[in-house]
């Protein structure tokens, strides 16, 4: 039997840490009570490029709480920054309190630590810093021109193949940078329980991640750290990294041998825990009269921080979703006096596929070829159009079906600048995204205590995704236990190992290893039943149910071998199994991907360059959805986000300044309730064979791939204005 | 932010008392305690007069009294602003968001300072938050700056959709001084140009509190408009607004109002727009005439040129749903 | 140019140099350089406060500094309220002080002395949850949960105020409560079901 095949009434209405959520008991990261704890607040640049001549602390310490600060000449022995070859090879991103340069303004510089959250950050106004200035670059749009473009992986067929093709479309797109801005800042406690030992409440998509970047750096061994996480207030990428201020907050507390907490500002969270960086992309495509792709050349750049370089992958889409015969891509990164850009929500490929969604609508209308036809003529619905395997499952052409079913496509007046309203004029747009589903190793554990509750457990993180809840919901399809006999603990590095949550793999890494935990689990207890009972020598999980009472063959239920009977002859209290699961041999026979397909209507004001989403249908194949709930909240979020993507977020520098401008939640725009209409959200429903045991693909992140692409679609159709640069902000529909 | 010390008075002649250098009245402090988190304000001592003030909507006359302290809620849901000054409510409510509508005073909504960027960012030049050092938004991000009289010491903006309900409608600020006299300024005359003084937001004397706001009648409560253009739909600041307003007498236009936020250091009166109006009938091609008589106005700056034809739009669409009410 | 606020930093800076000089100066000056350092770093107020936390009255000497929100998470161990930017620009601290939803990072704790302030923590009936809450849960109003506490905050003012009589007009109400998981759909259909009901 496959999983979630059948509608299973038993799954309760909400999440598994609903009540922690609503009644405000959950803890976030800076939420814990902890013994003797003091704060610290960072002091960050005030220039953007340079070295720091002097620090003046007199008058900060003058202020009465203050325990301590921490600076790049007054800080605790972090053995693995100890020398600049063991700072490169830590990876770690900027060594802070380890250099006096200046790469970007806000780079953090100093922590001062306080006894109250007041007195830290009234003394960090007093911390006196003078500079030597730099010459510095913020200036994405000035920069990129200089900086030649590499190849991007591999050529298929030949660029002069089809340059001359009749219908050629050519295009450029600009994306301004985009900033996570989780709900909650990132947050970390850190308390020294020993020399050795070191426990973080910390902010992070991955506990374990977090281990494996601070132990080498302390010389500790990753086991000595304790990292909690058990909630996560929103990440999108953010907490993929283990950032600067966590590291500061380790030290800190050594400094003052006490346990120290440090939550970012909101500007902090601008500067201190990554972005999606600002991007320039160029896409040439051809095609013949038919509509047939005959080739693509897509060429992109992205702004990376002078001390690291992140490549955001912007081409790697481009070889993903559509068959070209003949297919170039190529990038480059532009440093800039900026902090180290990260994967945000759909990395690279929200990037790519908007200027590829864009140039195929584009050409569409050249090609008086609907959009919808011409997608679906070029779709690789069968195999990877890159490494030739075939799709162990992709439905995208259902999703598009769907999608436009459900819009009303074929009503729409297709001619641009046709439908009106008054002021407001009206248009349908659509687009694809796609994303390669991934899977990881991945360990869970169930434990199983005498009352017959089993508690499930894993390292990995929820940060929103509802990868609890399926946990349960998997357990109890598996096992048959009721569901509120089922519990879960997820994020605390002494569960099992698991990556971190992201990239769209959680669920699907997880799911397999709570299948096989949960098999382990029925054969463990057939095990200790089979003494009591023969007919449960020797049978297979699938032959198995338990209930709350006991455990009992699947074919005859009467059979039966009660817990306490089971606990007593064993003479036991509990049972604790552990399974790790992960990608095999079916990586090497098959593709795997997870897609969507959106579209949009949209009313815009010709008067004041207003743009309303009236519609946003969004269909997606995430193969078997463990939580159709959970499933569609993500998807409407991250619709959600691509508004936000199209219509409002960038995050604003001053070039001559050399730093952000509007740095905070008035200055940077996300969408509020009232720029999102309720989104209608499905899914097709259907499990990957091979995936995994459950058969679920990752979602979070199609849900944002073509999203903007689907708005500048109906923005131009609406108005006959092709807008290519995000975001279309109003002054942008009305230029 | 700096220790201060907090006193509460329950009398306004008291708390004028008490008022001097360093000493700041606070009152919903939805701007206050923003600007002191941020070290651009940095008082002494906060005198609390929440309790001081007068938070009643009284009709006087024909007039109406908004008590300094009735909170932007309040005002939004009056049943007789609702009815007679419904321009009032509509602006409020395209303001801030229910939470801090719940908390920000009337006086205080007058008294708010600019949301300008680089005034809120003490590590960049502002004439604004420290004379002399410079305007930085005058040739950096002023996407959101006056396309109308600045000066190139400052180029913000008031940040206040009330008050331009207020402007249009010819209010007046009540005002109790350190003298402990009172007296009554225009609401036109209330707040200032930067000129070469932009630190002064305003013609309020020094340390007097505003003890109200004062609405005359007026024959504008059948049609009135409030439209907010921005960046989102809500919870977000102006790049233009327009308080359009008509009396009129079938479709001719008895007499008009035309106030905008979001292009000026105070809410901007359009009186030559005004003056155009009144006479000709309510029509679009009207409506596009007075649109375009404001735009030959403006002077934009290096980021802000698209508010001269989103200006035009908003006028021309707040006329127009003045007319559908 | 008129004097106004601007003065103490003016000042400010002047007692700043007089400081550099004085720290060269002999111990024998010390009182002096003493007084200058009290001066310049003022130091903090405390005051009484007395305030009733959902139904619980609290009596404690609060730095004025403290913000209500700060005064819940850091003092009370109230962690429910949320600070998601602490400048009024996100909604996630959202408190009702007697009975009305607002701010409390942009709340000084000192200036609610004597009002009832009621947080998520305040608003079940025992183990009973209150129907926004349940409604929350049921309808999915959520994802990371770290905005839900101020939502259900102000969506229960919302249902209060009457502004529930459409899907706009929830939007445009609930607008002072970000969410960047986005879980506009379940926010406003939770908002819906309680109202309806």
């Amino acid at each position: 039997m496959r999983f979630f095949d059948k509608q299973n009434k038993e799954i309760p209405e909400g999440r598994v840490e609903a009540v922690d959520k609503v009644t405000g008991s959950g803890k976030f990261a800076a939420e814990y009570k902890v013994d003797n704890l003091c704060y610290g607040v960072l002091v960050d640049s005030t220039i953007p490029s340079g070295s720091i001549r002097n620090i003046d602390l007199t008058k900060a310490k003058q202020v009465k709480g203050v325990v301590g600060i921490v600076t790049h000449l007054q800080k605790p022995n972090v053995p693995g920054f100890a020398t600049e070859d063991l700072i490169k090879q830590s990876r770690f991103g900027l060594p802070i309190f380890h250099t006096d340069k200046i790469h970007f303004k806000g780079q953090p510089i100093a922590l001062v630590i306080a006894e109250t959250l007041e007195d830290a950050t009234y003394a960090a106004t007093l911390v006196e810093v003078e500079y030597n200035t730099g010459g510095f670059q913020v200036d994405f749009d000035a920069a990129h021109p200089k900086i030649p473009l590499r190849e991007a992986g591999k050529e298929r067929g030949q660029i002069d193949s089809w340059s001359n093709a009749p219908y050629v479309m050519e295009a450029e797109y600009n994306i301004k940078s985009e900033v996570h801005n989780p709900m909650e800042m990132h947050a970390t406690i850190a308390e020294w329980t020993s020399d050795r030992h070191l426990k973080l409440h910390d902010k992070t998509q991955g506990v374990n991640n977090v281990q494996q970047v601070i132990a080498p750096l302390f010389n500790l061994q990753k086991e000595n750290i304790e990292v909690v996480s058990e909630f996560v207030g929103g990440g999108f990428g953010s907490g993929l990294r283990v950032w600067p201020h966590v590291l500061a907050t380790v030290m800190a507390a050594k400094h003052v041998n006490r346990p120290v907490k440090v939550m970012l500002t909101r500007p902090q969270m601008f500067t201190g825990t990554g972005y999606r960086p600002a991007s320039w992309q160029k896409i040439k495509l051809g095609a013949d009269a038919s509509g047939k792709f005959l080739g693509i050349h897509h060429q992109a750049k992205n702004e990376t921080s002078l001390y690291e370089r992140f490549s955001d992958q912007i081409t790697r889409v481009t070889r993903l979703i559509y068959n070209f015969d003949n297919l170039k891509t190529e990038d480059a990164l532009v440093p800039l006096n900026l902090s180290a850009a990260t994967w945000m929500r759909g990395p690279g490929d929200c990037t790519g596929d908007f200027a590829i969604e864009c140039a195929i609508d584009e050409l569409s209308y050249k090609l008086k070829i609907d959009p919808v036809a011409l997608r679906t003529k070029n779709i690789a619905a069968t195999h990877h159009p890159d490494n030739k395997l075939p799709w162990s499952s992709n439905y995208l052409l259902e999703c598009i079906n769907e999608g436009a079913k459900r819009i009303g496509w074929n009503d729409r007046n297709p001619i641009p600048n046709a439908m009106k309203d008054g002021d407001w004029q009206i248009g349908y747009g659509m687009s694809v995204g796609m994303w390669n589903a991934g899977r990881n190793k991945t360990s869970a554990a169930i434990k199983m205590v005498r009352d017959g509750r089993i508690i499930v457990q894993t390292a990995m993180t929820d940060i929103g995704t509802g990868t609890g809840t399926g946990m349960k919901n998997i357990a109890h399809e598996m096992t048959g236990i009721p569901q509120d006999k089922i519990t879960v603990e997820l994020g605390n590095s002494n569960l099992p190992p698991a990556p971190s949550q992201g990239g769209s793999t959680g669920m699907s890494s997880v799911s397999g290893a709570v299948v096989d935990a949960s098999n382990a689990l029925k054969l463990k207890l057939a095990e200790y039943a089979a003494l009591i009972n023969i007919n449960f020598k020797n049978i297979s999980p699938d032959d198995i149910h338990l209930s709350e009472k006991g455990i009992s063959l699947k074919k005859n239920l009467d059979e039966t071998v009660t817990y306490a009977d089971l606990w007593e002859k064993n003479k036991l209290d509990s049972v604790v199994v552990e399974a790790t699961s992960g990608p095999g041999e079916e990586r090497k026979k098959y593709a795997f991907c997870s897609s969507a397909a959106h579209f949009c209507q949209v009313r815009v004001n010709v008067k004041t360059g207003k743009v309303k989403i009236e519609k946003l249908v969004c269909v997606a194949d995430g193969g078997t959805i463990v939580n159709e709930k959970a499933a569609a909240n993500q998807m409407s979020g991250a619709a959600v986000g691509g508004i936000g993507m199209a219509l409002m977020e960038e995050k604003l520098l001053d070039a001559k300044l050399g730093g952000l401008i509007g740095d905070d939640l008035a200055g940077y725009h996300f969408p509020v309730n009232a720029d999102a209409p309720i989104i209608d959200v499905s899914f097709i429903s259907k499990p990957d064979p091979h995936i995994n045991p459950t058969g679920a693909k990752g979602l979070g992140e199609v849900g944002i791939i073509g999203t903007a692409a689907a708005i500048a679609n109906a923005i131009y159709h609406a108005t006959g204005k092709r807008l290519r640069n995000l975001p279309i902000t109003p002054d942008k529909v009305l230029g | 932010m700096k220790p201060f010390d907090l006193i509460k008075t329950t009398d306004p002649k008291h708390a004028l008392l008490q008022k001097k250098e360093q000493v700041q009245y606070i009152a919903g402090g939805t701007n206050l305690v923003d600007l002191m988190k941020k070290n651009i304000q940095v008082p002494d001592t906060l005198l609390d007069v929440t309790e001081a003030l007068g938070h009643r909507i009284d009709k006087q006359g024909k007039a109406v009294q908004i008590g300094a302290m009735a909170r932007n809620t309040t005002v939004a849901t009056d049943a007789m602003i609702l009815r007679d000054f419904p321009l009032i409510a509509k602006a409020v409510l395209a303001g801030a968001s229910p939470q801090i509508r719940n908390m920000a005073s009337t006086a205080g909504n007058l008294l708010q300072r600019t949301r300008c960027p680089y005034f809120y960012d003490v590590t960049t030049a502002c004439n604004k938050r420290k004379p002399g050092s410079g305007c930085s938004a005058y040739e950096g991000q002023n996407r959101m700056s006056a396309v109308v009289g600045y000066s190139t010491d400052c180029v913000a903006v008031h940040p206040s959709d009330l008050c331009v309900g207020l402007a249009a409608l010819d209010a007046e600020v009540h005002v109790f001084g350190k003298d402990q006299k009172k007296s009554v300024i225009p609401f036109e005359e209330f707040h200032r140009l930067p000129g070469n003084t932009p630190h002064l937001d305003n013609n309020l004397p020094e340390h007097a509190l505003i003890t109200s706001i004062e609405i005359p009648e007026n024959p504008f409560d059948k049609n009135c408009a409030y439209l907010k253009v921005r960046d989102r739909d809500s919870y977000s600041f102006a790049l233009v607004s327009v308080a359009a307003a008509l009396h009129l007498d079938g479709d001719r236009i008895i007499d008009a109002r035309l106030a905008s936020g979001g292009v000026a250091h105070k809410p901007w009166r359009w009186r030559d727009a005004e003056q155009f109006l009144r006479g000709k009938s309510a029509t679009a091609a009207t409506f596009g005439e007075a649109a375009r008589l404001i735009v030959g106005d403006l002077k934009p700056l290096t980021h802000n040129g698209f508010k001269i034809d989103m200006l035009k739009g908003a006028v021309e669409t707040a006329l127009g749903q003045c007319l559908h009410v | 140019m008129k004097k106004g606020e601007k003065l103490s930093r003016r000042f400010f800076l002047k007692t700043t140099g007089a400081l550099t000089l004085l720290a060269a100066i002999p111990a024998s000056l010390k009182s002096a350089y003493k007084q200058v350092k009290n001066f310049i770093v003022t130091e903090k107020k405390m005051a009484p406060l007395t305030v009733s936390v959902n139904k619980k009255a609290y009596a404690l000497d609060a730095d004025t500094r403290t913000t209500l929100l700060d005064l819940l998470r850091e003092n009370l161990s109230l962690t429910g309220t949320k600070k998601g930017c602490d400048h009024g620009q996100c909604g996630a601290c959202t408190v009702h002080v007697d009975g009305e939803r607002v701010l409390s990072c942009l709340t000084l704790s000192a200036m609610v002395g004597g009002k009832e302030v009621t947080t998520i923590e305040g608003i079940a009936n025992g183990d009973q949850l209150h129907p926004m809450q349940e409604a929350f849960i049921v309808c999915d109003g959520f994802q990371c949960g770290y905005c839900t506490p101020g939502q259900i905050m102000s969506a229960i003012a919302c249902v209060k105020e009457g502004h529930t009589n459409s899907v706009a007009e929830i939007k445009e109400h609930m607008s002072g409560n970000l969410c960047r998981c986005g879980a506009y759909n379940g926010i406003v259909e939770s908002i819906q079901k309680v109202a309806t009901t």
